[in-house]
């Protein structure tokens, strides 16, 4: 896979280049910098583009930088890193796009079977959310859970976590030891339930359903 | 009912007790039937009227609490660029170790996982404390998303109305550990909590509404070493519990950038 990096820090930068370079991966370009790698990308073609949040331009260099590259690049995946899970980032990122992007903290695309994996799928449409982070949006501490969310089964709202992680519906169904077909199901009662019509693509419709929740759950009711 | 920003038991001997000039803009003549407590330091309340030499101590005070808030910044900001990058690189280098480590050794291979799983404990305490010492989104995105996502681990709810502009690290710092004193204490089964910040000419004003006003305090700790004043306004008492101030709202001003 053909990878593009920007990221100010120059040990995880140069850590992350050799790590990619030992998976496999052709780097064609590796920036301390948002602008940097705008620019690069404008005569080189990548499959992804790695981006630290917190870089130059600042304060938050990574996003700003997203924009442009999906305005120039609709097609090119979009993986943040960054020192830091939170929500606040993952609904602007998902502002960004919805599609072909991902969302992980710096020390857990630590593996050449992590970071391949995290590419891979980014790559080929999915979004991906750091599980601690998805977890933590699903599983408030909170007693009452209001709004449409409160319809929800306990099982139904397992499903929209691992959901929320990007899971497919097999690999819900393997953590759940349930049938493809019972998670299929569940989905569908989700999807009914957050008044998901049947005519919006299965993909967007999963991650409006993530959406739906951490809204509800944001705005507080 | 007034809280006042000098009454501070234990402070270094001053030259002249503080007090704000009347017309600024934390002042507490300003507002009307200010009662003379707490009784610990009622000194201040009955000083006369203040001279132009108290001016710069209060000032001076003021400046020093605010670079307090710079240095705390710093700090955290030296954390995420130092100790955290350091171990997010040492985690890839021990990735790259470990596909260089034939597959004939599981052994190996699970030792390395258990130290990138360590080293990621590690950061999560890191994260941590540098979340104690000045949160790293309040820094980068202000009072709103920071607050926000306090109340994601809270047990009750509660809901943030703030606006997006900016009101000077010392100002924000004080207003969001003075509302998160207030949040972590709140159980499961408490009434909805509703805070609002916004704008008043030069101060930050912080309201939690639906707090019991009691809890004023723990506001007041964070903002009056800015020159920051805390008012209640509590909700008639019910009878059953005898005469004690209930719910209600807790108002802070902090001047600000």
């Amino acid at each position: 896979m053909r990878v593009a990096l920007a990221e100010d820090g120059a040990l995880f930068r140069e850590g992350l280049l050799m790590l990619l370079q030992a998976a496999g991966h052709e780097v064609v370009g590796c920036t301390a910098g948002g602008d940097e790698l705008v620019e690069l990308l404008t005569t080189q073609p990548a499959d992804v583009a790695i981006l630290d949040i917190r870089m130059p331009p600042e304060p938050d260099g990574g996003l700003v930088t997203a924009e442009r590259l999906r305005a120039a690049h609709p097609e090119m995946g979009l993986l943040f890193l960054s020192h830091y899970a939170e929500s606040h980032y993952l609904m602007r990122i998902l502002q960004i796009g919805t599609e072909a992007i991902g969302y992980r903290l710096k020390e857990k695309v630590g593996s050449v079977d992590v970071l391949t994996d995290t590419l891979t799928r980014i790559e080929s449409g999915e979004i991906v959310i750091e599980p601690v982070l998805a977890k933590r949006l699903v599983e408030r501490p909170r007693g009452d859970k209001k709004g449409v969310i409160a319809s929800l089964s306990e099982r139904e709202l397992d499903v929209l976590r691992l959901m929320a992680e990007g899971r497919s519906n097999n690999g819900i169904a393997g953590q759940l030891f349930v049938t493809p077909k019972a998670v299929e199901k569940h989905i569908a009662n989700i999807f009914a339930k957050l008044g998901l019509h049947t005519d919006t693509a299965e993909h967007h419709r999963r991650v409006l359903a993530v959406l739906t929740y951490l809204r509800s759950q944001r705005d507080g009711d | 009912m007034m809280l006042e920003p000098a009454h501070r038991a234990g402070d270094a001997p001053r030259t002249a007790p503080e007090q704000d000039t009347p017309g600024s803009p934390s002042s507490a003549a300003s507002l009307p039937n200010a009662p003379a407590d707490p009784p610990a330091a009622a000194a201040p309340a009955e000083a006369g009227p203040p001279t132009r030499l108290q001016e710069p101590a209060r000032d001076a005070r003021r400046r020093k609490e605010r670079e307090q808030w710079l240095r705390r910044r710093r700090l955290e900001r030296q954390l995420h660029d130092g100790a955290a990058l350091r171990i997010s690189a040492l985690v890839l280098q021990l990735g790259l170790f470990r596909h260089r480590v034939p597959a004939g050794e599981p052994d190996l291979h699970a030792s390395i996982d258990g130290l990138q799983d360590e080293l990621h404990a590690v950061l999560q305490e890191l994260r941590d404390v540098a979340g104690k010492i000045y949160p790293p989104l309040l820094d980068e995105a202000g009072l709103g998303p920071a607050l926000r996502e306090v109340t994601e681990r809270v047990h009750s709810r509660v809901r943030i109305t703030a606006p997006d502009e900016r009101f000077g690290p010392a100002a924000e710092g004080a207003a969001y550990f003075a509302v998160v004193n207030c949040l972590d204490i709140l159980t499961a089964d408490a009434p909805p909590v509703e805070v609002t910040v916004r704008r008043d000419g030069a101060e930050l004003t912080v309201q939690v509404a639906g707090m019991d006003v009691r809890h004023a305090e723990l506001m007041h700790d964070q903002v009056r070493l800015l020159g920051g004043t805390v008012e209640i306004s509590a909700l008639p008492a019910p009878s059953a519990t005898g005469g004690e101030p209930g719910p209600g709202t807790i108002t802070a001003r902090i001047p600000c950038e």
